[in-house]
Formats: C-alpha cells, sequence, structure tokens
C-alpha cells in the first residue's frame, strides 16, 4: 500500500475507472445490439422496394452496398472500424448521414426530457416529503393511489386523454406540432412533457415517500427530537439522508425518460429522437440505430457517473472509503 | 410504384413500408384499402368530377393549405422513398418527361411531345421554356443525368428495376432524347414520369450532394410549380409558388404537410381547423371524418388490388382442387360489405377499371374483367372440391398479413372460419409490415396475401408481374399461352387491342387460379368546405395536383 491518496488523486482514478468501463459497455452494447438487429425478421432490401417487381440485378446491387451478403462478424467490423473514426454512416432509409439526422432531431428530444426532468423533480420531491410527513394520513393516501395510477398508466394513453382533454375539448394545447419560437415550442411540448412528467413524477413521489419514511424511523432524528429541535430542522436532516435513494433513481429516471420517449413522441407526431428510432428498428436501419443506442447508453452511462460523483458529496462516508481504497 | 402503405407511409415505407406504391406499388402502413364491388359501379363517393356537396369557385387565390399526412416522410425522393405519399408529394415541385391527368392519360410535361417509332424506340421532344424553381434552365443534360440516378440502384433502389429494359438512352438533337429498348414495350412511356420512375434536378444539384437528394440537407429541386421552402423529416414540409414554372402559376400559394403519424391526433387536427385536406383518412375513420363540422370525404378507387397468392408448385396448392376449395370459401361480398364498409370492390381481375383509360370507361372494364372466371362463395362446392383434392380430409397451412392492412387480417380470419368447416385448418398471424415482406418472395409459404398499389395507368402493370413467367412471378406460375399474350400486349401498339390481350391473358389463367382476386380499393380524402377539388381521381395526386384544387364558397 502506498498510504492515503488525496481526495483529487482518488476521485481522477475513480473516474478513470469508471469511463474505461463504459467504454468497454459501450462497445459490448454495439454488438449485441447490431446482432439482435442482425437477427430481426426483415430485409433491409425489401424495405427499401417494397413489394414492387424487382430485377435480381437491382437486388444484388442494393444488397452489396449495405454489404448484407457480407458474414455477420466483417459487417460489424465494417461498421465499428467507421465509428471510431467518427463516420456512423449513412441512414438506409433516409440516405441522409446519421450524424445529422440525430443533431436535426436531438434538440426537440432533450428539450422534451429536461421539460418532463424538471416538472417530474419539482413535482415528485415536494410531494413525496409531504406524504411521508403525513403517512398514513388521507391526502398521503391520495398522493400514494394517485402515483400508481399514473406508474400504471401507459405513457400513449395517458398521452391520448390529455390530447382529448387539453387540446381537443379545452382548446388550451396544440394536438400536434413542434412550434415556432421558444413560447410556441414550449406550448408544443407542454402535453408531452407533461405526459412523460407524470409517469415519472409519480416514480419519483414513491421513491421519495419510502426514502423520508425510513429516515424519519432512525434513531438519530429521535435523538434530535429529543434534542428539542423544531420539527423542520428534523426534516432537514432526514432529508439529506433521503436523498441517496432520490439521487439513485435519476439514473432510472433518465432511462426511463427516453424509453417513455418513443411512445410520447408517436402519440403527439413530434419527430425527435423517439419516433427516429422506432422507425429506425422497424427498417432495420443498422448505422441510424447503432448510434442513437449507443447515444443514450453513453448518456444513461454519464449519468449514473455524475450521480455516483453526486454521492460523494452528500455521503462522506464515501469519500473516505474511495480516498483508502 | 412504391410501396407502401396504403397509407403511403412509407412504407415507409414507412415503403412499403410506410408506404406503399410504381410501377407499382405497394402496400402498406397503415390502413387503407378500400374496394370496389364486383361488378358493382364504384360507389357513390367515387366520382371523377367534383361532389355535387362542394361549392362554387369563388375565383380567389388560395393563400395556404394545409395538408395532414398520416405518415411520416423521411426523404422527399420517391426514389430512395417509395411511399404513395411521398408520390404525391414530389409531384408538386418535380417533373417528368411526361404528366399524368385525372383521368389517367399521358400528357406533357418536361416533354412537349412524344412518339414511339417503334415499340422499342420512343422519342421524346423536350420543350426549352422549362426551368428549376432556383432559377436555372432544364437542359437536356439535367434530363439525361437524372435518368442516369433514376437507373442507379444504389442511389435510386425504388425506381431502378423500371428502367431494367431500356438499352440506351442518347440526346439525339439538340432538344430530343431517344430511348431504345431491349424488348417491346408499349407501355414504357409511363416510366420517364413522376407517376413511376423519373424526378428531374439539375445535374450539378445531383453531384453536389453524390446522388443523396430529397433530404433535409439536400431538399429537392425540381421543374415544377413549387419550390420546397422547408423540410423537416417525420414532421413538416413547407412548398411555395414559383413564377418558374412554364404552366404558369398555380392557384394555392403555399402548401404546407404536416405529417402526423397518430390518426387520433390527425383527426383532432382538422376538427380544431388546423388542417384544411387529410389524405388517405383510415378505412375505420371514414365515418368519423364525415361527421366532422364544415368536412366532406370524397373516396375514390385507388387502383389497389388485394388478393391471394397461391404457391403453384408447392404441395397441396399445387392442386387445382385445392385452389378451388379455398376461392369457394370466401365470400368476396361480404367483406367488400362489411369489413370495408363498401368502400371497395370485389376485384374479378389484377387489372383495375381505372387503368383502361382511352380505352374503356370504369363501367366497360368493369364488365370486360368480368370475363375472367370467378369461383362464387359456395361451401358446398368448396366441400366436392376438397373431396377430389390430394388431401380429402384437410391440411393446416398459415397466412400472414402486414400490420398495415387490418382488413387483410379480418377477411383471412373470415375465411379462415368457413375453411374449418370442411377441414381445412388455417393459422392467420399478423406481422410487422417489415417481416411480412421480407417473406413476400418466401417459395415455402404455402399462401400469401399481395396487397399492390398500381400507380401507372398502365392495365397489365399487376398482371404482367403476377402471370408472366419472365421473369419468374412470385407464385412461379408459367403458362406459356398467357405469357404469350402479355408479351404480345408490350408489342401492341393498338390499345384496344392490347387492352383485350391483357384480360384476355387473365381470362386464361383465371381457369389454373394461381391468384385468388379479392377486391379492389378505394381511398378516402377529407377536405374542409373551403376547398373545393376538380376531377378528384386516384391520378390527380399524381399530376401537379395544385391546379385541382380552388377556393370554394
Amino acid at each position: 500500500m502506498t498510504g492515503h491518496r488525496t481526495p483529487v488523486r482518488g476521485v481522477a482514478l475513480f473516474m478513470t475507472r469508471r469511463l474505461s468501463g463504459t467504454l468497454l459497455l459501450l462497445v459490448v452494447i454495439s454488438f449485441l445490439v447490431f446482432c439482435l438487429l442482425y437477427l430481426e425478421p426483415g430485409d433491409i432490401a425489401r424495405n427499401l422496394l417494397g413489394t414492387r417487381q424487382v430485377t435480381p440485378q437491382t437486388l444484388a446491387e442494393v444488397r452489396a452496398q449495405y454489404h448484407l451478403e457480407d458474414p455477420l462478424p466483417l459487417q460489424y467490423w465494417t461498421w465499428l472500424t467507421n465509428a471510431m473514426h467518427g463516420d456512423f454512416g449513412i441512414s438506409v432509409r433516409t440516405q441522409d448521414p446519421v450524424a445529422h439526422m440525430i443533431t436535426s432531431r436531438l434538440g426537440l428530444t432533450i428539450e422534451m426530457v429536461v421539460i418532463s426532468f424538471v416538472l417530474a423533480m419539482v413535482g415528485g420531491i415536494p410531494a413525496g416529503v409531504w406524504a411521508a410527513v403525513r403517512r398514513n394520513q388521507v391526502l398521503d393516501r391520495a398522493v400514494v393511489g394517485s402515483s400508481v395510477v399514473f406508474i400504471s398508466a401507459p405513457a400513449f394513453a395517458l398521452g391520448l386523454l390529455l390530447l382529448y382533454v387539453f387540446a381537443q375539448a379545452l382548446g388550451w394545447f396544440p394536438v400536434y406540432g413542434t412550434g415556432v419560437g421558444t413560447f410556441d415550442r414550449l406550448w408544443h411540448l407542454a402535453l408531452p412533457s407533461l405526459t412523460l412528467a407524470l409517469g415519472l413524477g409519480a416514480f419519483i413521489v414513491k421513491i421519495t415517500r419510502a426514502a423520508v419514511i425510513h429516515e424519519l424511523e432512525q434513531d438519530y432524528v429521535v435523538f434530535a427530537r429529543a434534542r428539542g429541535l423544531a420539527a423542520r430542522q428534523t426534516l432537514a436532516l432526514a432529508m439529506r439522508n433521503a436523498a441517496i435513494p432520490v439521487l439513485t433513481s435519476l439514473g432510472l429516471a433518465v432511462a426511463y425518460l427516453f424509453g417513455s420517449t418513443i411512445l410520447v413522441e408517436a402519440t403527439f407526431s413530434l419527430p425527435g429522437l423517439g419516433s427516429l428510432l422506432e422507425d429506425s428498428v422497424l427498417f432495420k436501419d443498422i448505422p441510424t440505430v447503432q448510434a442513437l443506442t449507443l447515444l443514450v447508453a453513453a448518456v444513461i452511462a454519464v449519468t449514473a457517473l455524475l450521480v455516483d460523483l453526486t454521492y460523494l458529496l452528500f455521503d462522506p462516508r464515501l469519500r473516505t472509503q474511495l480516498v483508502s481504497r | 410504384m412504391s410501396l407502401s402503405d396504403a397509407f403511403g407511409r412509407p412504407m415507409s415505407r414507412r415503403t412499403l413500408l410506410q408506404g406503399a406504391a410504381g410501377g407499382s406499388t405497394l402496400v402498406a402502413m397503415t390502413a387503407l384499402l378500400n374496394a370496389c364491388g364486383g361488378g358493382q359501379e364504384p360507389t357513390s363517393g367515387a366520382t371523377s368530377t367534383p361532389s355535387a356537396s362542394q361549392g362554387k369557385d369563388t375565383g380567389a387565390v388560395l393563400d395556404e393549405v394545409t395538408v395532414g399526412l398520416p405518415g411520416s416522410l423521411s426523404n422527399l425522393y420517391p426514389g430512395v422513398e417509395s411511399g404513395i405519399l411521398n408520390y404525391y408529394v414530389a409531384a408538386l415541385t418535380m417533373e417528368g418527361l411526361l404528366s399524368v391527368d385525372s383521368a389517367g392519360k399521358l400528357q406533357p410535361a418536361l416533354a412537349r411531345k412524344w412518339t414511339a417509332k417503334d415499340p422499342k424506340t420512343y422519342v421524346f421532344s423536350i420543350r426549352k421554356d422549362a426551368k428549376f424553381t432556383d432559377g436555372s434552365p432544364v437542359k437536356v443534360s439535367d434530363i439525361l443525368y437524372s435518368i442516369k440516378m433514376a437507373r442507379d440502384a444504389k442511389v435510386s433502389p425504388s425506381s431502378a428495376s423500371y428502367w431494367g429494359a431500356v438499352s440506351s438512352v442518347r440526346q439525339t438533337g439538340p432538344w430530343e432524347i431517344t430511348f431504345r429498348l431491349s424488348a417491346p414495350n408499349v407501355s414504357f412511356d409511363w416510366v420517364p414520369t413522376v407517376a413511376d420512375a423519373l424526378w428531374v434536378a439539375p445535374e450539378a444539384f445531383w453531384k453536389k450532394h453524390h446522388g443523396r437528394i430529397g433530404t433535409s440537407s439536400a431538399m429537392l429541386i425540381g421543374s415544377g410549380p413549387y419550390k420546397v421552402t422547408s423540410f423537416s423529416p417525420d414532421s413538416q414540409a413547407v412548398f411555395e409558388r414559383t413564377d418558374t414554372w412554364w404552366d404558369g402559376p398555380p392557384k394555392v400559394k403555399k402548401f404546407t404537410l404536416q405529417f402526423i403519424s397518430d390518426e387520433n391526433a390527425r383527426l383532432l387536427a382538422r376538427k380544431s381547423g388546423d388542417i384544411d385536406v387529410a389524405l388517405n383518412v383510415p378505412l375505420d375513420q371514414v365515418d368519423e371524418w364525415k361527421g366532422l363540422a364544415d368536412t366532406q370525404v370524397i373516396s375514390v378507387p385507388d387502383r389497389s388490388w388485394a388478393g391471394l397468392m397461391f404457391n403453384y408448385t408447392l404441395p397441396p396448392f399445387n392442386d387445382i382442387h385445392v385452389r378451388k376449395a379455398v376461392a369457394h370459401s370466401i365470400d368476396r361480398q361480404a367483406i367488400v360489405d362489411k369489413l370495408l364498409h363498401g368502400l371497395g370492390q370485389v376485384a374479378t381481375a389484377m387489372s383495375t377499371p381505372e387503368q383502361f383509360g382511352g380505352v374503356y370507361t370504369p363501367t366497360e372494364a368493369t364488365k370486360k374483367l368480368a370475363a375472367v372466371p370467378q369461383y362464387d362463395f359456395d361451401m358446398d362446392k368448396a366441400k366436392q372440391e376438397l373431396a377430389q383434392s390430394s388431401v380429402p380430409n384437410g391440411f393446416s397451412f398459415d397466412l400472414t398479413y402486414p400490420n398495415t392492412g387490418p382488413q387483410l387480417g379480418k377477411a383471412a380470419l373470415s375465411l379462415a372460419q368457413n375453411l374449418k368447416s370442411i377441414g381445412i385448418t388455417m393459422n392467420v398471424k399478423e406481422q410487422s409490415i417489415e417481416q411480412w415482406l421480407s417473406a413476400l418472395n418466401d417459395a415455402k409459404a404455402p399462401v400469401r396475401y399481395m396487397w399492390y398499389f398500381s400507380t401507372t395507368g398502365d392495365p397489365a402493370e399487376l398482371a404482367d408481374y403476377l402471370l408472366n413467367s419472365n421473369p419468374p412471378n412470385p407464385v412461379k406460375y408459367s403458362n406459356p399461352k398467357v405469357s404469350g399474350l402479355l408479351d404480345q400486349a408490350k408489342g401492341e401498339l393498338d390499345p384496344h387491342q392490347r387492352a383485350d390481350q391483357v384480360i384476355q391473358a387473365q381470362v386464361v389463367a383465371g381457369a389454373d387460379l394461381p391468384y385468388l382476386s379479392l377486391w379492389w380499393g378505394q381511398s378516402s380524402t377529407a377536405f374542409a368546405r373551403s376547398i373545393g377539388v376538380r376531377n378528384y381521381t386516384s391520378f390527380t395526386l399524381l399530376s401537379p395536383w395544385s391546379d385541382s384544387l380552388y377556393s370554394a364558397t
């Protein structure tokens, strides 16, 4: 042993290990996704050509263009070597460079995900704390009951319900489109973001409530109360410790948002990454699906890393552990 | 020619996939088919003239028309994404050598006139006054390069096959292009149209983008009446009128095309007045659309054909008695009446009645096509046929249908129920459109569905594909007499003679029953009452269709 490391060096080593692991994970994911697409029923050439009468020569040219006759390992290697040089290829479906397709849609999805995330946090955490403090009271049960409903409701069904109520019946929001300009964009994204936020917020409510209840039952809270600390001060103590499981769930929240956005974008006819992924998977558009899944995996991995780093801020025991390892 | 869904989604294909249609096209996405009734006239909605309920033309210019499309478009160049919606959209800005009018007749476009010196030699005289929407003149070299791109399977996978018969294409005069074919084909003049396989763009534009046009970073440049001013894939496209079109400015200043993939959202969009026109209204929602205020729905035959393909060489369907047993077991009239809500017609043949333009009216063609042998719904006959077959005790097999055609699934279930009563078990399975397409050429499948949208007005389009044995057809059916008649039709210059040869080929093949025609479909389009439409047929949207719209009282 070389003795204790400095906190900075410890964190740097921790990040290096995590980033190396993430890189390896991305390669594994890319291979698995490639294999799944390869095995997926369907034929790219036929998807391009449809039911039309096609000459064998045309079919052969199309298959050769996309290396469809190559064995799987060779196809993957071709993709990997190009990707390592930053070339994610051309979309089979649209003939647009994959990078351009993704960047042109990224903004919309990020906006929707960020708005949903903020709404879910701003609504879910206070509601969870509030329910925990009033455990087993009528309002707690109302909050918990609502959470179960929103967690259970499929995003597309919730989206349709909101569309009918707020767009059609009340006419407060548009039924489709992305809007032009900041305010118009927010107006158009309100319902889809709310759809995403309701499901995620309900999840956050349940996690927060359970964590706060757990902490409120700990001895240190009893001691704090015995020492005569005000209820607000006691709750603040419990909140800091309850934050860790809530933070842990944020990584899951990001994964949830990217998963649900596929259905929500379809319901609201929004041209974001979710609908792009859906169309590309159905078409067996391998270059696009590969790039998208890697992007999503990387975002989730980085989020998980950031969450872990945040732990260090909240839990001194982890800092000590990290530095002494 | 493309395939896509009935809705034209690209089939997408979206292609069929996302949609569906080409010299053929296909089918696809969510649904839409409709069909007609055996021997019946098109339904009242099927009209080629303005409906009586449409208002009069105010003569005013329409500032903007917003059209809700039922699927998303990822690429505006039909050579890449060939859903029927891609064809409709491209027709606003692109031109071929010829165009098609609402009656299905070919008309001049970039070519002023054309002649077939013989069934293997076509000469087109190019107009000198055409300009692209960027203001540059259309040169013969632009057209030749666009043809080269359309023939290149790597650039235009969806259209390349249609140029297979061309042995050479050359400039034979300052403003003249001559095609020579390797085999006679009197319907070749359909190929260089935007309804089939040619979309002319500037040569420099093609080269600048390495052949990858129609994307948001290489928006189409054509010689039509509109220029693309914005395109967000899967979201919307905006077309604005130009003053460069050789035929003068159209009456609609601007088209905004909204891609609304969710049908409920599209219905709400019309309800709130956000869209003026909705193409390919789903079959199951037609009544709802008709109930909307200030909205009219027009249904017209769409030249689609739905039918069963029997594997002609694989037991037990290589037995004519088995094929007849199945044919007698399906109640096609009930399917049209109940499942298609009357929006269709029982198909007696592969050629649709609307594809005999200039020779027969749809009514006359329907009567002529009735000569093809039919197999009426009769379970007693079905039982007798099975008893005479190689499998008198019955058998089982699978039939798959695409998820974009729910009516195909319902029709299959109806057939399965009837077959069960005579001892045949038919397992009906839904597949994604992509999966279904990939199995289209499955040589081991006993029976397959075909759902095909013709884009041309050539009555031989589908018949030649499915019945001619050279090249091999999907069911490996081979009858020298049938192939001979179809080959003869390719070289027949007299349109009446040709039409009769195409019908006769189907009459002869009908006795062999390699395919069972089920229905000819219809498509429904919703219009705000403030927008009138003239001569609306299944060809209208394949022409510069803005000229058909007007401001109505």
